[in-house]
């Protein structure tokens, strides 16, 4: 399917906006000029949106936000009655919507988030944000008609580090972006997520963990306003050395050297006779592990 | 067209079809809408069957993949030629073999002039088996091609693999003809004893004897209808197949390099991660690797350096791989249960996944099992062909944690 005629790029990006650091931010409450570290993050996201909105016509949005207990269509909003936003005169309509619309969202999550105390801490639900962003991808191509060619991509804007538990939905993600041929752009705040940096690295996005929050619309700008397309003509932060060792199933622990199974590629950090995920049980003359233990030993004492 | 098989009945002996009844004109008099549905619903009832069932799979495979190249091979039904159609969609093939079977082997067989060549010996580096594949569409298409050459060449490669490993054979056939030294049926005897199943794609038309020997080894024989079908086919292969009668589970010691040190054992040293070191899998030829001092994988056995994963050590013959690679594989063992179908308009106004409002036109629903989100047919078939996680069982905090324990 390649048309002479050139095809109309639609770059669409959807921010999937972790919400769980909110907290943490809410406590350091008041920079500089009075407001608040909140106000900041809020100002930067609806900022960046609306930027990527100004450089084409074509350019769509999508904004989808996660704690640890929802995740959330933002842009376009879920309840699809526009709440009566009120835009300053000679302002951009969709601006406007883009700015009330996140600002309403995040602030429902977060303070819905904020009342129940009673649950323990868990982890984000970034995996399911990102693979409703997927879908929505997946609409909104299927949608497009023939003479324009979507450019989409995903920018993971977060704050919490890895969620061991999710990692069969991560992974289900970043192959699904990367058949799809979806960018993951990663934006980290504070902490740094090794799963986050494998999605990067497996799909060709930016994997950025920024030293200053304050800076957040800065390195939005900078670093990810920029479509795929056009990165390599701009010097940017130097790629990070992804960690691609694989976590065990038993204890959830990085491993160097472990055992596969071979009938469901579960990883183990050592030998046993059955396998716990699929129950299958291991023939125990294997001549490879019985001649190495007497080796070691000698060497110890 | 498995079911084409079971029955001994052909085509043109069953009942008279009315196959054009099924379509029926909408409202505005159109036939898109109808038959846009009617496509779905074959794709969805076609991933319903292969969602069914929890079989063991053979998810290491051993695959040698002969084709044809006798004289046949230079005629031009397939377009440009049979030949180089072939070779066009199993580049294709092998990129998707390795995308879905990450640490599979492939090797590559010819058969011409009643001999087998290897083209490509069983490997685990798919840029080899391109490059082999694209300098054979220079080569010549001549003679008789034999069956029984190939078949006993491949078996050959195939029985020292290990015992753990599916062993699989897929033949490319468009000659009508074989020409073999000896007993063909003491070949199939052994391909069977020692485990090896032999799939079979015709090119021309039906043939007893490849029939014969898929039937008998458990692998599966179709006769393509035109070019999409033969891609259709031939990416069918691509799929792990079920396991086979007995095969053996065995506990495999693998590799996870590019690491950070310093995590306890300390299995190699940064200093020795860092040095300028060859590359081993470029050290024979003359082609230059482009590694830099940072880049590259060290084997975190032997400290051996490689450019690429996956990669089987040469000095310690440890399998290195990357966790993604086996992670790639994972969504076959823990498959989602199918969404049930809701023919009711439900209180929710929006897919969940998509965000797409219902309308009129969409007037059946899909509910997950577990969360109870309602997702539209477009996404319940994204979701179970390429995305394979529920997006509503990944945003409840509950059922998120549940799929890797």
């Amino acid at each position: 399917m390649e048309d002479k005629e050139e095809r109309i790029e639609t770059p669409l990006v959807a921010i999937v906006i972790d919400a769980t650091p909110a907290k943490k931010f809410a406590s350091q409450a008041i920079i500089d000029n009075g407001s608040t570290m909140m106000n900041r993050i809020f100002d930067a996201l609806i900022g960046f949106g609306n930027a990527h909105l100004m450089q084409g016509s074509h350019n769509k949005l999508a904004v989808i936000a996660c704690n640890s207990k929802s995740t959330k269509f933002l842009y376009p909003s879920e309840n699809g009655d526009s709440k009566s936003y009120h835009n300053r005169p000679g302002q951009y309509d969709m601006f406007a919507k883009v700015d009330s619309d996140i600002r309403h969202g995040l602030s429902e999550l977060i303070l819905k988030d904020s009342i129940d105390h009673d649950s323990t801490t868990s982890d984000s639900l970034l995996g399911g944000a990102m693979a409703r962003a997927l879908c929505h991808i997946h609409k909104i191509q299927r949608e497009l008609s023939l003479s324009h060619q979507l450019k989409p991509r995903i920018l993971v804007v977060s704050g919490s580090s890895d969620s061991a538990l999710q990692y069969m939905t991560f992974m289900n993600v970043f192959f699904t972006a990367q058949k799809e041929n979806v960018v993951i752009d990663c934006c980290m705040m504070d902490s740094d997520s090794g799963l986050l940096q494998q999605g990067c690295d497996i799909t060709g996005g930016q994997y950025l963990r920024i030293p200053t929050v304050v800076g957040l619309l800065e390195y939005l700008l900078w670093v990810f306003l920029p479509g795929p397309s056009c990165r390599s003509k701009i010097v940017l932060p130097p790629p990070t050395k992804v960690d691609y060792r694989a976590a065990c199933f038993c204890h959830h622990k990085l491993v160097d050297i472990g055992w596969v199974c071979s009938v469901c590629l579960s990883i183990f950090c050592k030998f046993s006779i059955i396998c716990t995920t699929c129950n299958t049980e291991f023939k125990l003359n294997r001549p490879a592990i019985v001649p190495s233990k007497p080796k070691k030993r000698p060497r110890m004492e | 067209m498995a079911d084409e098989e079971e029955t001994n009945e052909y085509r043109w002996e069953s009942g008279y079809e009315k196959t054009w009844e099924a379509i029926k004109e909408d409202d505005d008099g159109l036939l898109e809408s109808n038959v846009a549905e009617i496509v779905a619903r074959a794709k969805r009832k076609r991933a319903a069957l292969k969602a069914t069932g929890a079989i063991q799979l053979g998810m290491m495979r051993h695959l040698f993949v002969v084709i044809d190249a006798s004289e046949c091979m230079f005629l031009q039904d397939l377009k440009p030629t049979r030949f180089l159609c072939v070779l066009k969609l199993l580049e294709l093939f092998v990129h998707e073999f390795f995308d879905l079977n990450p640490i599979s082997q492939l090797g590559i067989l010819t058969t011409k002039v009643k001999r087998c060549v290897e083209v490509a010996a069983l490997a685990g580096n798919q840029k080899k088996h391109i490059e082999a594949l694209q300098q054979m569409k220079d080569t010549s298409c001549e003679g008789e091609p034999s069956l029984q050459n190939s078949l006993e060449r491949a078996m050959n490669g195939l029985k020292n693999m290990p015992a753990h490993s599916s062993r699989e054979v897929l033949v490319l056939f468009g000659s009508l003809t074989t020409c073999d030294p000896g007993d063909i049926q003491k070949t199939i005897k052994s391909l069977k004893e020692n485990n090896i199943r032999v799939s079979i794609i015709g090119l021309a038309a039906e043939v007893r004897i490849c029939r014969e020997i898929a039937k008998r080894t458990g692998g599966t024989y179709n006769v393509l209808l035109d070019d999409h079908h033969l891609k259709e086919l031939i990416l069918n292969q691509v799929q792990p197949p079920a396991v086979a009668g007995s095969m053996e589970a065995s506990l495999v010691k693998m590799g996870f390099p590019g690491g950070k040190t310093g995590s306890g054992d300390g299995a190699s040293d940064s200093a020795a991660d860092h040095a300028p070191a060859y590359c081993l899998c470029h050290i024979e030829n003359e082609t230059s690797c482009l590694m830099g001092n940072n880049s590259g994988y060290n084997c975190p056995q032997c400290g051996s350096r490689y450019c690429e994963l996956p990669v089987e050590c040469k000095q310690c013959g440890l399998t290195l791989v990357s966790a993604p690679h086996l992670a790639r594989s994972y969504h076959h063992l823990f498959p989602i249960k199918p969404f049930i179908e809701r023919t009711e308009v439900p209180e929710m106004t929006h897919c969940f996944a998509c965000a797409k409002p219902f309308g009129e036109l969409d007037p059946n629903v899909y509910e997950c099992e577990n969360c109870k989100q309602i997702v539209c047919l477009d996404c319940d078939l994204f979701i179970r062909e390429t995305l394979h996680t529920c997006p509503g069982c990944a945003s409840d905090p509950i059922t998120a944690q549940m799929k890797t324990n």
